[in-house]
């Protein structure tokens, strides 16, 4: 087990990190990039992408409307009450996450956590100056600063875009008229981006998340993790010549035995591994908890194992303990296990009451309350007044008007505050921001009112088909007699 | 000054002192404890200056700045009052029966009437406006003393009732008590009560206290009871009964009539405020058009 133990990054790390890693091309590398792109596009983009929910709503596709206490979705539309289903999203995220833990090591650090992608981009960016302007001239020292503080700010703008209408931001912005939250969100948030992806970069990881703690406990024999074959690597030493390659035949590969064999192992010593390790670590340490799991040190490795004419994957994505088995080939992934298949389970599960809730949404909300100051209101031909706070709100694809009737009082007449006078239904025209309230006016036609309490629904249909859109169980208070 | 020396384990400072061979090693306060306690007596002194801080015998000290937090309330009251300044020159530019029209001048004034309202009217009326039987009139039925209509209540509410003033809303009832006997009080208050009962309509003119109402009560009452708002004469014929519906309470009002009471408002608000008052009021559940 001795190479596997977990070691102190902190301790371990060489003092000689490189500020920017070196680049590297390979299977890893693609992945790394094509899955930064799909996130980084996914979060720039979202916001601009439009959905038609008809004149009086936003037409963004994904939008947290602050303000209006909801969140839209496609053709979604959440409510704060909807917040369990929230809670469904957050274990399924939690079990895939733990899955994907169990099966391939940290590959949500190595390939898809924001820090990982945002270091990532700006690694890239730094590069890119360097190349532009040279490597440590006055310009790039300039250029550098500038890029950095133009991504965060541009990463702040994208994360603000996704609370208010994207397309108007910027101008409202400039203008002043954007909410002021918006201004602290891209302060706040180009503040953060800047320390985390430009400043402290690898040191997140290394200091201050959490996930690294864990892995201990998620990880087990048969999880893939970066491994450094040491049975074949070791001892190091400077390479000699490469062989031509008309020479590799036999004879060659006899002398290369017995090069092995006369103590050298197929690790040259050569610090790519390092160079490119976005955390710096060495991995031929063994397993440690600065390792991200990116892979990159698989590609750099692999790019020297050809030029050196030997058998790829001296470091590869293998299980823990690899190492003592001595084999070239990496060992098959078992998929199906106890714990992967719990996983699953418990994913299917909160995906499964995920979809039930949002299938079960409410989609009108109904509030009839008496006011209780007076109970009653006396009127001149002998008829009783009770007044109720109404309110109504619903998420509903459209809905132009709604009627409005009072069930278990004989002969009850309804109005509203700011209606006309008194009917045995009111209708009322759902304004364009889907929310009513309103006084409602119920009454009792002379000699009709209770005396006290008696119980009364109130019972709102849609005046297009008729469906009953929501009933509510209240009371109408009458004189005592 | 005692000398220097080092404790050799440590290499730390000592202070000198020595008892019994013990000797203490100098661990200073830390600076940061240091400078922040010394910043806390800059402050201190800084406040004590600057601010109101301790009493003298009679007054107390008043800061070089001047402060006070009866100022800092009267500026405040005074930017808000200037924010609302647009508000309330509208509503006072607009005529009373068209206020409530404008959707969002009628909010503003439902939000500073109701305000208003509770400061003002609550102690009375009520906050939820339903009165009190015997006491003071519901706001929120379809009965109205003086007027239902924008106009009527904001005259209401600007002159008062029985309150003095040229334009005060004025009407008095005679008692009497002083002048009918008993029995013709309770015969009288009979009448009355049948006025609000349509099914007696058309047996009513053969009671005993018809003709006494007729001679008496019909001129300010009308003859059906139909009352008059001009005329301060509150309806008989409806269900709404201030003083009471019972007969003791009619024959009691008869006898020794009860009448209320309001101050105009005209002196201590605001024309804007007795504005927003008047349209809060309206919209209460029984507004005239
Ligand atoms: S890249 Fe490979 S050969 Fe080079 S030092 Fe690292 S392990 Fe050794
Ligand atoms: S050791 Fe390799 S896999 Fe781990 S973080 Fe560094 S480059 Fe990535």
């Amino acid at each position: 087990m001795a190479t596997t133990a977990v070691i102190d990054t902190v301790s371990q790390r060489r003092p000689a990190r490189l500020p920017i890693p070196q680049t590297v091309r390979g299977r890893y590398r693609t992945i790394k990039t094509a899955i930064a792109w799909a996130l980084l596009a996914f979060y720039f983009i979202t916001p601009w992408l439009r959905w038609d929910r008809g004149p009086s709503l936003p037409d963004q596709a994904v939008l947290f409307d602050l303000p209006g206490r909801r969140l839209f979705v496609l053709g979604l539309e959440f409510w704060p009450q909807d917040l369990p289903i929230a809670v469904g999203a957050l274990v399924l995220g939690a079990f895939a996450l733990f899955g994907a833990t169990a099966l391939a090591g940290r590959v949500w650090c190595g390939f898809t956590c924001p820090q990982t992608v945002w270091t990532d981009l700006f690694f890239t960016v730094e590069r890119f100056c360097e190349r532009l302007f040279g490597k440590g001239t006055l310009l790039s020292r300039i250029a550098k600063p500038i890029a950095q503080i133009a991504l965060a700010v541009l990463t702040a703008f994208g994360f603000a875009a996704f609370f208010n209408d994207a397309p108007s931001l910027p101008s409202a912005l400039v203008t002043g008229a954007a909410p002021l939250g918006a201004y602290l969100a891209i302060g706040i948030l180009s503040l953060t981006t800047w320390l985390f992806a430009a400043y402290a970069k690898e040191r997140i990881c290394l200091h201050m998340c959490p996930w690294p703690r864990f892995q201990a406990a998620l990880l087990d024999k048969d999880s893939l993790v970066v491994t450094y074959q040491r049975w074949r690597g070791e001892p190091r030493g400077k390479k000699k010549a490469a062989l031509r390659l008309e020479l590799n035949d036999l004879t060659a590969l006899i002398r290369e035995a017995a090069s092995f064999e006369a103590g050298r192992g197929d690790c040259i010593d050569c610090m790519r591994c390092v160079n490119v390790c976005p955390t710096g670590v060495d991995i031929r340490d063994g397993l440690q908890m600065g390792c991200i799991g990116c892979g990159l040190c698989v590609d750099a490795c692999n790019e020297v194992m050809a030029k050196i004419e030997r058998p790829a994957g001296l470091i590869r994505f293998d299980v823990e303990g690899s190492d003592r088995a001595g084999s070239l080939k990496q060992e098959a992934v078992r998929l199906l296990r106890p714990k992967t298949l719990l996983y699953a389970m418990l994913c299917l599960f909160a995906f499964g009451s995920m979809a039930v809730g949002i299938t079960r949404m409410e989609s009108v909300l109904l509030d009839v309350e008496p006011q209780r100051n007076p109970p009653f209101v006396q009127l001149s031909d002998g008829s009783v007044r009770n007044d109720f706070s109404f309110r109504l709100a619903h998420r509903l694809p459209h809905l132009d008007r709604v009627v409005i009737r009072a069930e278990g009082l004989a002969g009850a007449s309804l109005r509203f505050a700011t209606g006309e006078t008194g009917q045995e239904t009111v209708a009322l025209a759902m304004p364009g921001n889907r929310r009513i309230s309103d006084r409602l006016f119920i009454t009792a036609a002379p000699g009709q009112a209770p005396s006290g309490r008696a119980s009364i629904r109130v019972i709102v249909t849609d005046a297009e088909s008729g469906a009953t859109l929501g009933e509510v169980e209240t009371y109408f208070w009458g004189p005592a007699r | 000054m005692s000398k220097q020396e080092r404790d050799p384990l440590t290499g730390q400072l000592t202070t000198g002192h020595e008892w019994d061979g013990i000797k203490e090693l100098r661990t200073p306060i830390p600076n940061w404890w240091l400078i922040t306690f010394v910043v806390t007596w800059v402050f201190a002194i800084g406040y004590l200056v600057l601010y109101p801080s301790f009493a003298t015998t009679k007054d107390y000290a008043r800061g070089l700045l001047g402060w006070s937090s009866t100022k800092e309330l009267a500026e405040a009251t005074g930017r808000a009052r200037d924010q609302q300044s647009a508000w309330r020159t509208q509503l006072l530019a607009t005529p009373l029966e068209k206020i409530e029209a404008n959707e969002e001048l009628r909010r503003f004034a439902m939000a500073g009437g109701q305000a208003a309202f509770n400061e003002n009217c609550a102690g009375c009326h009520g906050v939820g406006a339903g009165g009190q039987i015997g006491q003071f009139p519901s706001l929120i039925d379809d009965d109205w003393l003086w007027g239902g209509k924008v106009t009527d209540i904001h005259a209401t509410i600007r002159h008062g009732i029985r309150d003095g003033g040229d334009e005060t809303r004025l009407s008095a009832m005679p008692a009497f008590g002083e002048i009918l006997k008993p029995e013709e009080i309770a015969a009288t208050a009979d009448f009355v009560l049948s006025l609000s009962d349509r099914s007696r309509d058309a047996t009513r003119a053969s009671l005993p206290g018809a003709a006494l109402y007729e001679t008496n009560c019909a001129a300010c009452h009308g003859a059906k009871g139909e009352g008059s708002r001009d005329g301060g004469a509150p309806r008989l014929d409806d269900a709404i009964w201030l003083y009471g519906s019972s007969r003791e309470a009619v024959i009691r009002q008869v006898a020794d009539p009860k009448m209320g009471q309001m101050p105009a408002w005209q002196s201590r608000l605001d024309e804007a405020t007795i504005r927003m008052l008047t349209v809060y009021v309206h919209t209460l559940g029984g507004g005239e058009k």
